[in-house]
């Protein structure tokens, strides 16, 4: 890497730190037809996830929900249409973003890179999640194996009410697409 | 499982998933992902993808169901830090292994790290670290 200036990474250095959009809320509270839903496409036989006795047993108060459908009970309700023409985005995304700003620039490509999830405790029917994102981290302008692009990290923190319950930092590369394959 | 039969070095038992398009679907569309790269195969290939594939959500899903198809109902996940790789495709069987690297007695827990690992002949799928508990006394 070279020392000269790069106004795309001065461009993105003022979303680090900062929340990335407003406090989000579950379309719904935890609720056993998506748990079941879930326990079938993924064909889970752990019984705590339906059967209250079971739950009981093995030292929970109630049914709780598969830990991993943490981010699924925020996902926004989606606009089918005109969702591939948005590049699969659920919604128009409002706020100004880093994702954004490196899909004007031309980093349009997109590969996720790294996924750590925590569950601090787990979820019960009628929890009701609420979520907040801060971008952590956007790296130098890097050339990989792939591509020409920018890491970028960010952490949603998970709450029911005032308890954090999960915490999720994720990582994408975002690229040039006419930088793959070792192209300048 | 029980606390007292888990040590580091334990192999999990190896476990096939034969990945069809159904059941990145119905990862996809439980997790409530909409991206058209997981359901439609014609939108995955315009976008440079050899066939639709996995949402990450569903590789989570995974990775939970095959540590607590092995620890069992007492377990709890507490965390699932993974590093993506190439993608898991429909007709490619993707092949998970896990290998316990941690089990320490904290407090009246077990707490165990397994090592795992979501292959497919395309080369790792996702790699990291699961962490779970079970109950350190079992009566």
């Amino acid at each position: 890497m070279t020392d000269e200036r790069d106004p795309v990474r001065e461009r993105l250095e003022a979303f680090v730190g900062k929340p990335m959009g407003e406090t989000a809320t579950a379309p719904d509270p935890v609720n056993i037809p998506m748990i079941r839903h879930w326990v079938a496409a993924f064909d889970d036989r752990n019984p705590v996830y339906l059967d209250e006795d079971v739950a009981a047993k093995s030292g929970f108060d109630a049914i709780v929900a598969p830990p991993a459908m943490l981010q699924a009970w925020t996902m926004p309700t989606p606009k089918i249409e005109g969702i591939a023409e948005r590049g699969g985005a659920p919604t128009e995304m409002q706020f100004e973003n880093p994702v954004n700003v490196l899909d004007e620039e031309g980093y349009v490509g997109t590969l996720a890179t790294n996924s750590e999830l925590d569950f601090y405790r787990y979820l019960h029917p009628g929890d009701l999640l609420e979520l907040d994102i801060v971008v952590d981290e956007i790296s130098p302008k890097k050339k990989t194996s792939l591509a020409t692009g920018y890491f970028v990290t960010w952490i949603t923190t998970y709450r029911v009410g005032d308890e954090v319950v999960g915490r999720q930092l994720f990582r994408i590369f975002k690229f040039d697409p006419a930088t793959m394959g070792g192209a300048a | 499982m029980n606390a007292t039969n888990v040590k580091v070095g334990d192999e999990l038992p190896t476990f096939g998933l034969e990945l069809t398009s159904t059941m990145i679907v119905a990862g996809a569309i439980a997790s409530r992902d909409f991206m058209p790269v997981h359901h439609d195969a014609a939108y995955a290939r315009s976008q440079g993808a050899p066939d639709m594939f996995m949402n990450i959500l569903t590789t989570n899903g995974y990775i939970s169901r095959y540590v607590t198809d092995w620890a069992g109902p007492k377990s709890r996940v507490k965390r699932i830090a993974i590093r993506l790789g190439v993608p898991a495709v429909p007709g490619k069987t993707l092949r998970f292994d896990g290998e316990v690297t941690k089990a320490e007695i904290e407090g009246d827990e077990l707490v165990i790290d397994v090592a795992v690992r979501a292959a497919n002949d395309l080369g790792d799928h996702a790699t990291g670290t699961v962490t779970l508990t079970l109950p350190a006394s079992d009566s």
